[in-house]
Parts: C-alpha cells; sequence; structure tokens
C-alpha cells in the first residue's frame, strides 16, 4: 500500500492552516472574555497592549537561549531579526528580513498578515492589531537588551490596514 | 613553622612510585598538605530541607574522605544567607546560623576520622540559586537564559556588604566547626562568577565597571574571610580560567586571568582553576570531551600566580595530573565525579589497584538529580548516598550459602555475580558468547566516547575473579542444563532481544540488528533507517552517519533519547543534527518495501522514508529461560534488560540490589 504523498500533503497543510487559524481567533476570544471582565470604564486598546506586553515579555525569555553575539553585531541583529519575522510566519504570515543602511539596521517587512483578517472578524480596530505587534515587539526586545547589553530599539514604519501591502518595522540599536 | 595536621607516609605503597608527584606534600599557605589529592566539593542534595546535615550526608562525605588517603576532603558549598536567595539546591547545606555550626562539626569530624584534610566551601549560588524562593541576586539584574533558573533582583549596596559579612560569618562558623582550609566559590554562574563577570555585572559603581570593579566584592570577601580564620588555615578560591561565554559577551581569558593575579593580591593561599558556567553552550565535562582536555588551563593560571593551582575537569586517571605536576604546570589534582563513581579511587590508585577503580562514566547523571531537587545517584556506583546504610554499603554476608546460577555476562549479571560471591554464595556465571560484556562489546562502539562505558565491564571482571565467581564463557544455558546443574538460585540477565518487526514486509532482508551493525558484522546500505529512538538507536544512527551514511532515526518514544538524563541528551541532538540525522519520533513503521518503510505518526500522517538498510535497536526483555526455571520450582531473579530493556545504570543497579539481596 504505497503512501499517498498528495493526500498526506494536503492533510498536513489543512491542519497546519487550521492551527494557525485557531492563533488568531482564541487570541481575540481570550480578548473578549478579558475586556468583560475589566468592565466598561477599561479601554480596551489598553487591554490589548497589556497583553501585547505580557506576550512579548514571555516570548522574550523563550528566546534568549538562542541569542549570539559570535557573529558580531550585524550577525547579531540578523538573527534577531530573523527570530522576529519567524513569529510573523508562524501565525501565517509572510514576513522577510532586510540589511537596513545604518550598521545594525534592520528592516522587518511583512506582505500578508492573517491578523487584521481576524480582527474584522471579531470587530476589533484595525489600528490596535498594529499598534500591539510593535508593542509586543518592544516587550520582546526588553529582555533581549539587558541580556546582551545592547540597547535594542523596534518600531513601526508603516501599516497598511487589512493585511495587504506591507507592513515595516525598523530593528536598530538606540544610541 | 607551617603546620602539619596528620602525618602520612606513602614511601611504601606501590602507587607511589608509579605516581611520585601525587604523593609528595604541598604547603598551602601555612599548612602542610601531605599529598596532591583534593576532592572537591560536592552538592549532593543529601541534606535537610532546613539545611541541617544528616547522617546519610555525613555518611557519604566519610567515605570520600577515606579515598583521598590524606589529601584535601571539602565538604559542598554552604549558602549562607536566612533568605535562601543563595540556596541552589533543595537539599543544600546551610551555614547562616550558629545553629548548623554542629552539624557541620560533623562533616569535619568525618574527614578528620580519615586522617584527611577537611576543607569547607562558601557558596552562594547566585544566578543559579533561589530554589526555593522567587527572585535570585545578583549584581545586576540580567534575565536568566535558562528558564529553570529564577528572575534577578539587583543587589544594592547595602545588599553587597551584607552578603560580604555573611562570607564572613559562614567562614567563622567554619572555623568554630573544626575545618582546616576555607575556600570560596566563584564557579559556573554562581554569586561570585556573577560579580567576576562582564555578562553578570553591569554595575556602574565600585562593584562593577572593569575587571578591578568586578572583582571588588570577591577582594572585600577575600580580605574579611581572612580576618576571621587562623594564621594556618589556607583561604583558597574557585574562579573562572574560561567562562566559554564569548556568545554573550562573558569575560575574555585576559580578564579571567587578571582576576586570579587580583584573588592572590588580596590575600588566597591557593586557586582552583575551573570553567565554563550552567548557561554556557559549550559542553566541558560530558563524555564527548576527552580527558585531559582543559588540562592546559592550569598551565596558563601558573603563569600568572604564584600561588599553587589545583584542577579538576576530566582528570579522571592519574597519569596525566602526576606528570603535569612533575612538570611544574598543575599543583594539585582535583576530583569531583571520578569520586562520586568510587569514593576510595585515590586510595586505589596510592595501594596500586587501579584495576579495582569504579570509573565515572561523565554521563551527569549525577548533576541532573540536583537541578531536579532529587538526591544524588550515580549511574554507575549503586552505593552512592547509600553509605549510611550498612546493608547497601557493605552487603553483609549471607545467611544461608547458595549455589547460584548467572546467566548471562552483561553488566547486570557481572555486577550480581561479585556482590553475591562477595557475600559467601558460590556463583557460576555462564554466557553464550566467548566473552563477557553483553551488548555493551558492541555498544561501546557508538562515537562520542562511549568507549568509556567499557571502563565498567572491566572493573566488574576484576571484581568477579577476586571474588571467586566461576565463569563458564561460550556456554549456552539451556533447560538440560538447568536441570542438571539444579542450582538454589538463578539469576536471568540474558539481556534483551530485539522486537520483530510484525508488518507487511517484516521479513525483508533490508533489516539487519544493531548489535551486528555496531560490531562491523552487518553489511550497510548509504541510506539507512535505525528503529527504536532510545540511547542505543542513537548511538548507531551516529556510528552509522560518522561513516558518511544518510541515516534517518525513527521510534515511538516521544522524543528521541527518553531514556538518556537531560545534562547528557543535549549533546545528543547537537550531534544529531551536526550529523544530519533525521528523527522521527513518536511514530510506528506500517510497512516494509523496497523502496524503504513507511512510518506512521501517532496522529496518522504517513511518511515513506527510502533506505536501503533497516537497523533494528527496539528491544523486549528475552524471557527465554524464565519458564525452565520456574518449572523448575528455583528461586528466580531477574535483572537488567531481561527485566525490561533499559540503559547500563539500570542493568547495574538492578545487580547489585539483586546481588546483596540474595
Ligand atoms: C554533582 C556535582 C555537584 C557539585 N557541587 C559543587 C559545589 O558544591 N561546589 C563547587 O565548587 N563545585 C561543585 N561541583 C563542580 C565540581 O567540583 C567539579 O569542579 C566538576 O565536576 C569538574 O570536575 P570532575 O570532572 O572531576 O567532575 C559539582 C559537580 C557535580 C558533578
Ligand atoms: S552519575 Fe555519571 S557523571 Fe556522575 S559520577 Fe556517576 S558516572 Fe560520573
Amino acid at each position: 500500500m504505497p503512501v499517498d504523498a498528495e493526500k498526506e500533503i494536503t492533510r498536513l497543510w489543512k491542519a497546519l492552516h487550521s492551527a494557525q487559524d485557531e492563533i488568531g481567533k482564541t487570541y481575540y476570544r481570550w480578548r473578549q472574555v478579558a475586556l468583560e471582565f475589566a468592565g466598561d470604564d477599561v479601554k480596551s486598546l489598553d487591554v490589548a497592549l497589556r497583553a501585547a506586553e505580557v506576550f512579548g515579555k514571555d516570548i522574550g525569555k523563550s528566546i534568549l537561549p538562542r541569542m549570539n553575539w559570535l557573529k558580531g553585531e550585524e550577525g547579531f541583529m540578523m538573527i534577531l531579526g530573523k527570530t522576529l519575522a519567524g513569529l510573523w510566519i508562524t501565525d501565517g504570515g509572510l514576513a522577510t528580513v532586510e540589511k537596513g543602511e545604518d550598521p545594525g539596521e534592520i528592516f522587518i517587512k511583512c506582505t500578508r498578515d492573517p491578523w487584521p483578517t481576524w480582527a474584522k472578524e471579531f470587530g476589533v480596530p484595525m489600528e490596535e492589531v498594529a499598534i500591539c505587534r510593535e508593542r509586543m515587539y518592544q516587550s520582546i526586545l526588553e529582555d533581549v537588551s539587558v541580556f546582551m547589553n545592547i540597547p535594542l530599539k523596534i518600531e513601526l514604519q508603516k501599516a497598511i490596514p487589512r493585511g495587504h501591502g506591507e507592513t515595516v518595522m525598523r530593528l536598530y540599536k538606540a544610541e | 613553622m607551617a603546620k602539619t595536621i596528620f602525618k602520612w607516609d606513602y614511601s611504601d605503597y606501590p602507587g607511589a612510585k608509579i605516581y611520585p608527584h601525587l604523593f609528595k606534600p604541598i604547603q598551602i599557605g601555612n599548612l602542610i598538605i601531605p599529598n596532591r589529592i583534593k576532592y572537591t566539593a560536592t552538592e549532593e542534595n543529601l541534606n535537610g530541607l532546613d539545611g541541617f546535615v544528616t547522617d546519610q550526608g555525613a555518611a557519604y562525605l566519610g567515605e570520600r574522605a577515606k579515598g583521598v588517603v590524606g589529601g584535601l576532603c571539602f565538604m559542598q558549598g554552604v549558602y549562607m544567607d536566612e533568605a535562601r536567595m543563595g540556596q541552589g539546591y533543595v537539599g543544600q547545606a546551610a551555614a547562616w546560623d550558629d545553629k548548623f555550626i554542629p552539624g557541620l562539626k560533623r562533616l569535619a569530624d568525618a574527614i578528620h576520622d580519615a586522617r584527611a584534610v577537611a576543607g569547607i566551601q562558601l557558596m552562594d549560588c547566585g544566578r543559579v540559586g533561589a530554589v526555593d524562593v522567587e527572585y535570585g541576586h545578583g549584581p545586576s539584574a540580567v534575565p536568566q537564559r535558562l528558564r529553570i533558573f529564577r528572575p534577578m533582583k539587583e543587589m544594592s549596596k547595602d545588599e553587597i556588604k551584607e552578603m560580604i559579612q555573611q562570607h564572613i560569618d559562614a567562614a567563622k562558623r567554619g572555623v568554630e566547626a573544626g575545618f582546616d582550609v576555607m575556600e570560596i566559590s566563584g564557579i559556573v554562574g554562581y554569586l561570585v562568577s556573577n560579580f567576576v563577570s562582564g555578562y553578570t555585572n553591569r554595575r556602574t559603581d565600585e562593584y562593577g565597571g572593569d575587571i578591578r570593579g568586578r572583582m571588588q566584592a570577591v577582594v572585600e570577601i577575600i580580605q574579611g574571610v581572612k580576618t576571621v580564620i587562623p594564621e594556618d588555615m589556607p583561604l583558597g578560591i574557585r574562579l573562572c580560567s574560561e567562562e566559554l561565554l564569548d556568545d554573550v559577551r562573558g569575560n575574555t581569558p585576559e580578564e579571567s586571568m587578571e582576576s586570579y593575579k587580583i584573588a592572590e593580591e588580596a590575600g588566597v593561599d591557593y586557586i582552583s582553576c575551573t570553567l565554563g558556567w550552567q548557561e554556557s553552550i559549550y559542553p566541558v565535562i560530558s563524555r564527548d570531551i576527552p580527558m585531559g582536555n582543559w588540562i592546559h588551563l592550569a598551565k596558563r593560571a601558573k603563569e600568572h600566580v604564584s600561588v599553587p593551582v589545583s584542577m579538576a575537569y576530566r582528570l579522571f586517571k592519574p597519569g596525566l595530573p602526576n606528570e603535569k605536576i612533575g612538570a611544574g604546570e598543575l599543583d594539585i589534582w582535583e576530583m569531583c565525579r571520578p569520586m562520586i563513581a568510587d569514593p576510595l579511587m585515590p586510595k586505589k590508585v596510592l595501594e596500586g589497584k587501579e584495576e579495582e577503580i569504579r570509573h565515572c562514566v561523565a554521563c551527569n547523571l549525577c548533576l541532573a538529580r540536583l537541578f531536579r531537587d532529587a538526591p544524588m545517584t550515580c549511574y554507575i556506583n549503586p552505593i552512592c548516598a547509600h553509605e549510611a546504610n550498612p546493608e547497601f554499603a557493605a552487603p553483609p554476608p549471607a545467611e544461608e550459602e547458595k549455589e547460584i546460577m548467572i546467566v548471562g555476562a552483561g553488566p547486570a549479571g557481572l555486577e550480581c555475580a561479585y556482590v553475591a560471591a562477595q557475600r559467601g554464595h558460590e556463583v557460576h556465571i555462564y554466557d553464550k558468547r566467548d566473552e563477557i560484556g553483553g551488548t555493551l562489546n558492541e555498544a561501546r562502539h557508538a562515537p562520542y566516547g562511549d568507549d568509556e562505558l567499557w571502563t565498567c565491564v572491566e572493573y566488574q571482571k576484576v571484581m568477579c575473579e577476586k571474588a571467586g565467581v566461576n565463569f563458564h564463557l561460550g556456554t549456552e544455558v539451556t533447560e538440560e542444563v538447568i536441570e542438571d546443574e539444579m542450582p538454589d538460585s538463578v539469576v536471568l540477565a540474558t539481556g534483551s532481544v530485539y522486537s520483530k518487526l510484525e508488518v507487511p514486509g517484516g521479513d525483508s532482508d533490508k533489516i539487519v540488528y544493531l548489535a551486528d551493525v555496531m560490531s562491523g558484522k552487518a553489511e550497510v546500505g548509504e541510506k539507512v533507517v535505525v528503529w527504536g529512538n532510545r540511547k542505543p538507536g542513537i548511538g548507531c544512527a551516529l556510528h552509522l552517519a560518522k561513516q558518511g551514511k544518510k541515516v534517518t532515526l525513527a521510534g515511538k518514544d516521544k522524543t528521541a533519547g527518553f531514556d538518556v538524563n537531560p545534562s547528557f541528551k543535549w549533546r545528543y541532538m547537537i550531534y544529531m543534527r551536526q550529523n544530519g540525522i533525521v528523527a522521527y519520533n513518536d511514530c510506528e513503521i506500517v510497512e516494509i518495501d523496497d523502496a524503504g518503510i513507511v512510518v506512521k505518526t501517532y496522529d496518522g500522517y504517513q511518511w515513506p522514508i527510502k533506505c536501503d538498510t533497516i537497523v533494528l535497536a527496539d528491544r523486549e526483555p528475552n524471557e527465554s529461560l524464565k519458564k525452565a526455571v520456574q518449572s523448575e520450582g528455583i528461586e528466580l531473579f531477574v535483572v537488567g534488560d531481561a527485566l525490561i530493556p533499559r540503559n547500563l545504570s539500570s542493568a547495574v543497579h538492578d545487580g547489585y540490589r539483586i546481588g546483596m539481596r540474595i
């Protein structure tokens, strides 16, 4: 009974996509719960930003074992950029990393992002998606900066609503 | 005049003639140590959860004290703060109050009973500490790289002063308890090393900055401790000669050597040369690192300081330290794991009984246990941590002498054989092979140091011969042999058999057995699947990958190397990656055909894997003689893989336990 490779890959692919879909949906379901408990006096954006910080802090800890200075500053920034882009890719996005003109400057570009679609489904404002990702990355960098003794910054330079076009983030070493 | 505590004369001992440099005295500070041997401080998690010394801890150390034959024997590093931020292990001994002095005295007395020099170590575990509290303390709050350790809090200047005072107070207690040598532990990521390293010390006050600033707290500890210990009590420090933290911008080797010079200036009487950090990505003491790999660091240390330099780290045999001491490149041979595995190791060297040494196999199980809050055990030494139990430590003679037939001369059978024979039984050990050692004969060909496992069999062989065990090699035990011999007891140590693949194609001629591959008997194609993802399978996969073959490892366990302790497993995972070995875990084989095999993952996905050869490494107990023995009504014991296929350690421990019970 030879393996039907096409069938196996299709099954796996479907399973991967539905798992990715659940990532976003689960997040927004929890967001609803958190807002219900928070009550009317709390701004939803504040809750979402706090969640982004918690996510970032935890992800930051988990990437520390991979931080490596052996390839010098440029190599380190590239690895870090790829790690951040990798988070987007895991969720189902298309993200790439490019070297900037300044030494150690990295651009993370995402040309396909599933988060705005999920957000729309749950009636979440598009701006929240972009700012939360920026905040999450900033929180990731907090521990990484202290750990590597290098002040790291990341900022959102361009965000396209609904996930089309290109979202650009700049990762750099602060003076 | 320098003080001598116990006089030793080694001139009549054979070992002193073979290794003259190991058995000559050395002056450290104002104390003469009769030889060049030191059992290093070793946590064993045998103390009470409240930090008090226990019978087990005292007996454990007493045995090691006998081993150093008059040399230095250190108790483990004590933590010194009531807040327990410096406590790194649940069973670590404490010295933060005078109430601990009687317990510490028991340890000093146990060492003195063996006429050895008693050392106490002060060890605040810093980043590796806070085992039972929320935060660890350190010079700066640098996040932990390894999640198992607690988050860090930066110490204020007052807290630093307090910590220095805690060292001084604990040192006083050590003096009162009767120790002869004082040591500060600054190794592998503990608090002292946290201050010294640029990676973890980011302070800008007088306790940070350049290497002098980062050494300031250490200097104050050294100077403070010096004021409370007697003139003839040497003070030493264990300091990193290479942190191996380049990837996170730790100290350079030059900075490390500078730290040695500063410690010497501050007044230490000797320096123990250490290396590596818990957080380092480089292996230092596992079996894949050849013995003697780091000894050049002692020579470099000696080029920078004039106080004596001691060193451990994979110095498992006496030859190299003897040579280096003779050449002036080392002063004292330190040992930790060699004396966990055999507490009397240097004594046996002195007595010319090296063949009776049970050698450490550098598996790091002892360490892995500590980090999992368990009392220490040793992979290869079943008595370790049971020294306080006389039945275990020196099994008494058997009440009734029996004729015992042991079937299988692998590590389980051999261990059982000599222990039972020492207790007065008449022991006959059989094996259908012409040689002893069982499947270890083949398994030892796995790369990355597995040849060292064979030392276990060499030791057991000698012990069996000395205990008068009767060998019947090249003799297959059948029902008829059992009927003819009719022994009082039978121990089945028949090992395991490879599990048959009950799937379509399961009789394919592509299938070979692991033992035949490892011995070179089986022909193996270029593309290989090794079926069975435990240690034997991994060893075989690496062995084949080293020959340039494309190897896939597949097996039923959720992760590869489920039977390897975490302190060694990470090495295998790296080597598998480096050797291009792909692993399919948590799966079964559903079919074998001309192209290769099809595996099905736990969640139902099927993968074809092309291969020319399938190596069977998955095992089940060999129970072939069980019924025959039972039907004769003979007392039956089953040990090692014949009970459940496991690892070498289980074989040795099973064998010992049955040997002492039978
Ligand atoms: C189980 C275990 C416990 C240890 N505890 C201590 C300790 O309390 N203080 C210390 O300075 N080093 C400690 N070490 C490090 C050893 O003293 C030694 O430096 C290291 O194991 C390398 O030497 P070896 O190859 O002879 O084992 C410990 C090592 C092991 C394996
Ligand atoms: S557990 Fe392993 S590393 Fe530790 S002493 Fe025993 S054999 Fe050596």
